[in-house]
C-alpha cells in the first residue's frame, strides 16, 4: 500500500501553481472545444497528447484530465442552445435542455448542466480515490494467466456492447490486435509485418493511429456530410429575468436524489469496460423519468432531466480510470487516450502504478478534484463566452483542427512518416465507420494488443503450453467462462430476442 | 449483395491473404517458445477469416454508406495528403495557409474575414505555439 507521506507528497504536487495552471488550461480548452459542435473532448485530448510530450508526467496527464472534464461540461452547451450536442455524451441533455432553452431559459439550463456535471464528476472521483488503491492490491495478486483471461473478458464485453453487431465487434478487436503486432515481437524481439519501413520497428505510432482514427476520420465524416452550407448564426436573446438566469439553491437541492442516482449509474457503468457515458446519460434519464411524480414534464424542459443526464455522463470520467489504474485496461476511448499519454511518458498503467508511481497517482487524484473546482468556476464565468463559441464557423474549426493534427503527429513521431500513417489510419477509420465497425473497439484493442501478446506468452509458459492446466487458475477459468457467456448473451441471445420483438411488431 | 455481406467477404479474404501470404512472407520464422512471432498475427487472421465469413453468411449491424460522401471525403483526404507531400519540400508557413484556404473554400466558406482568420491567424498561431512556445521544429 502507498504510505501517507507519498499520498501527501502527491497531493502537494497536484496543488502546485504550475500544475494548477495546466489544469486550468485543460479545463478552459475542454470547455471551449466541447462548446464547438463537432469537436468533442476525445478529439481535443487526441490532438493535445503530442503537445504534452514536453511536460512532466503529472502536468501532462492533469492537463488531459482537465480537457476531458471540461469537454463534458462544454458539450452540454450546444445541446441546450441549438439541440446539437457538442459531444455524443450530451445527446440526452438536449432532450430537456433544448426545450428549456426554447422557453427562454438557456442560462438556467446550461447552469443546471454545469452544476450536475460537477456534482456527478466529484462523486465518481471520490469513489475512484476510495476504491482504486485496495483494488490495485487485489490486482497485484493476479498473475499473467488471470490478466490474459481478464483482457479476453474485457474484449468480449466491449465487442458485445459497443456497436450493433458482435461479429463486427470481434472483427474490430482482431484488427486492433493485428495492428498492434506490427514491429518487434515482445518475446523474441524479431521484426515482423514492417514491409521494409524501418520506422515501423517500434510498431505503429500510437498518437498517429489514435489521432487519425478518432479525429481526422471524424473531421472527414463531418466535412463530407456538409453540403456547402454554413451554420446559420445563433439568435441571441438577452431578455431573461434574473430568476431564469440562475439555478437557485432550492432548485439544486430539489435535484439531489436525481443527481445522486445519475452519479451512481455513471460510476457503475464507467467502471465497466465498453459502456460509455452516452449510455449512462440515457439510462439515468430513463431512471429519473420513471422515478418522477411528473414524468409527462420530461422532454418539455424539466431541469431534473438535465441533472440526471449530466451527472451520469460526467460520473463516467472518474470511474473509467478504475480499470485503467488498477488493471491497466481502458474501459473507454478517453481512458485509452490517457493510457497512451502514460505510455508516451514511459509509465506502464496497471496495479504496479500504485507501488512504483504512488506519488504521481495521488497527484493525479488531487488534480482531478482540483479540475472539478476549476470546471465549476470556469463554467460559471465562461458560460456567456461559450455561448458565442457555439456560433464559430465549422470551416475555421475543421481547417485549424486538421492542421493541429498534422503538426501534433509530426511533433510526436518526429517526421512526416507518422503523418502519413495518420492519414492512412483516418481512411481506414472512415471506411470502418461507414461499414459499421467500431473504431472505439479497434483503438482499445490496438492499445492493449502488445500487453495481450506478452500476457499470452507468459501465460503459456506458466501453463506449460497445456490449456488443461487452467483448472489450477480458477479465477482465470471463471473469467474465460464469463467471456463465453457474454458472447452468447450479447451476440446470440439479445439479437434473437430483438428479432422476435421486431417480428411481433 | 448488401454492404454487410460485401464487407464480410472482404474481411474474410483479407484474413486469408494475411494468413497464407502476408504473415509468412513478412514474419521471421522462430522455432522455439510457445508464442512465436507469427502466432498472434496468425490467430488474428484466423479470427478475421471466420468472423468475416459469418458476417457474409448472416449479415448483422447497420452501415452508413453514401457514394457522394465517400467521394467528398476522398477529396478532403487527397487534399490533406497533398499538403503532407508538399511539406516535404516547402516550409510550413507556405503550405499550411494554402491548405487551410483551399479547405475552407471547398467547405463553402466565402466570408472574407473568416477566410483570412482561418488561412492566416490559424496556421500562424499553430506555428507560434509549436516553434516558439514548445521549441519544436516544424517542416
Amino acid at each position: 500500500m502507498v504510505d501517507l507521506a507519498t499520498i501527501l507528497a502527491g497531493l502537494g504536487d497536484a496543488f502546485s501553481p504550475i500544475n494548477l495552471l495546466f489544469v486550468l488550461g485543460g479545463v478552459v480548452l475542454g470547455q471551449f472545444v466541447g462548446a464547438l459542435p463537432g469537436i468533442g473532448p476525445v478529439m481535443a485530448m487526441a490532438i493535445a497528447i503530442p503537445f504534452t510530450f514536453v511536460l512532466d508526467p503529472l502536468p501532462a496527464i492533469a492537463f488531459l484530465i482537465g480537457v476531458n472534464k471540461g469537454g463534458l461540461v462544454g458539450g452540454a452547451i450546444p445541446a441546450v442552445l441549438i439541440n446539437t450536442p457538442g459531444t455524443p455524451d450530451a445527446a440526452a441533455t438536449a432532450l430537456d435542455g433544448y426545450p428549456l432553452s426554447k422557453r427562454g431559459k438557456p442560462l438556467k439550463a446550461t447552469k443546471m448542466a454545469l452544476y450536475a456535471s460537477v456534482t456527478g464528476d466529484t462523486f465518481s472521483d471520490i469513489v475512484l480515490i476510495t476504491v482504486a488503491a485496495p483494488l490495485a492490491v487485489v490486482a497485484l495478486k493476479t498473475g499473467p494467466v488471470e490478466i490474459l483471461a481478464l483482457m479476453i473478458f474485457a474484449f468480449s464485453i466491449i465487442a458485445g456492447l459497443v456497436g450493433d453487431s458482435i461479429v463486427k465487434g470481434v472483427i474490430a478487436t482482431a484488427l486492433g490486435i493485428l495492428c498492434a503486432t506490427i514491429g518487434l515481437d515482445p518475446e523474441h524481439s524479431t521484426p515482423r509485418l514492417y514491409f521494409g519501413f524501418f520506422e515501423l520497428y517500434d510498431g505503429l505510432p500510437l498518437a498517429a493511429v489514435a489521432i487519425g482514427m478518432l479525429v481526422v476520420a471524424e473531421i472527414l465524416r463531418r466535412l463530407a456530410a456538409m453540403q456547402g452550407e454554413m451554420r446559420p448564426p445563433l439568435p441571441r436573446k438577452d431578455t431573461q429575468v434574473a430568476a431564469d438566469r440562475r439555478v437557485s439553491l432550492a432548485e439544486y437541492w430539489g435535484c439531489r436524489f436525481t443527481m445522486l442516482r445519475g452519479a451512481a449509474i455513471g460510476t457503475v457503468l464507467g467502471a465497466l469496460p465498453g459502456i460509455g457515458s452516452t449510455a449512462a446519460g440515457f439510462m439515468s434519464y430513463a431512471a429519473a423519468k420513471q422515478a418522477s411524480k411528473d414524468p409527462e414534464s420530461f422532454g418539455k424542459g424539466n431541469i431534473h432531466g438535465i441533472a440526471a443526464t449530466e451527472s451520469a455522463n460526467s460520473a463516467v470520467v472518474g470511474a473509467n480510470l478504475i480499470p485503467l489504474l488498477t488493471l491497466g485496461i481502458p474501459g473507454s476511448v478517453s481512458a485509452a487516450l490517457i493510457i497512451s499519454a502514460f505510455m508516451i511518458q514511459g509509465i506502464q498503467p496497471g496495479p504496479l502504478l500504485f507501488e512504483q508511481q504512488g506519488r504521481l497517482i495521488y497527484g493525479l487524484f488531487g488534480a482531478m478534484i482540483m479540475a472539478n473546482l476549476v470546471n465549476f468556476w470556469v463554467g460559471q464565468l465562461g458560460l456567456r463566452f461559450w455561448v458565442r463559441v457555439v456560433r464559430a464557423p465549422e470551416s475555421i474549426v475543421f481547417s485549424t483542427a486538421l492542421l493541429l493534427c498534422i503538426v501534433g503527429v509530426f511533433m510526436s513521431t518526429g517526421g512526416l512518416f507518422g503523418v502519413s500513417i495518420m492519414l492512412i489510419a483516418a481512411a481506414v477509420g472512415y471506411v470502418m465507420h461507414a461499414f459499421g465497425y467500431s473504431v472505439i473497439i479497434f483503438i482499445i484493442a490496438f492499445f492493449l494488443g502488445s500487453r495481450f501478446e506478452l500476457s499470452l506468452s507468459q501465460a503459456m509458459v506458466i501453463l506449460d503450453g497445456k490449456p488443461a492446466r487452467l483448472i489450477e487458475h480458477p479465477v482465470a477459468l471463471g473469467l474465460l467462462l464469463l467471456a463465453l457467456l457474454s458472447i452468447y448473451w450479447l451476440g446470440v441471445r439479445a439479437p434473437r430476442k430483438q428479432r422476435q420483438r421486431n417480428a411481433n411488431g | 449483395m448488401s454492404a454487410n455481406r460485401l464487407s464480410g467477404l472482404f474481411v474474410s479474404l483479407f484474413g486469408l491473404a494475411l494468413f497464407f501470404i502476408v504473415i509468412p512472407f513478412d514474419t521471421e520464422a522462430v522455432d522455439y517458445g510457445w508464442v512465436r512471432p507469427a502466432t498472434v498475427p496468425s490467430a488474428a487472421a484466423v479470427v478475421l477469416t471466420i468472423a468475416g465469413a459469418v458476417l457474409a453468411i448472416a449479415p448483422s449491424g447497420t452501415t452508413d454508406l453514401s457514394r457522394r460522401e465517400f467521394g467528398r471525403a476522398g477529396i478532403y483526404l487527397a487534399l490533406a495528403a497533398s499538403a503532407v507531400f508538399l511539406l516535404q519540400h516547402l516550409d510550413f508557413l507556405i503550405v499550411a495557409p494554402a491548405f487551410a484556404l483551399i479547405l475552407m473554400l471547398l467547405i463553402g466558406e466565402r466570408r472574407p474575414l473568416w477566410l483570412i482568420l482561418g488561412a492566416g491567424a490559424g496556421p500562424g498561431l499553430i506555428w507560434f505555439a509549436a516553434t516558439q512556445l514548445l521549441g519544436r521544429p516544424l517542416p
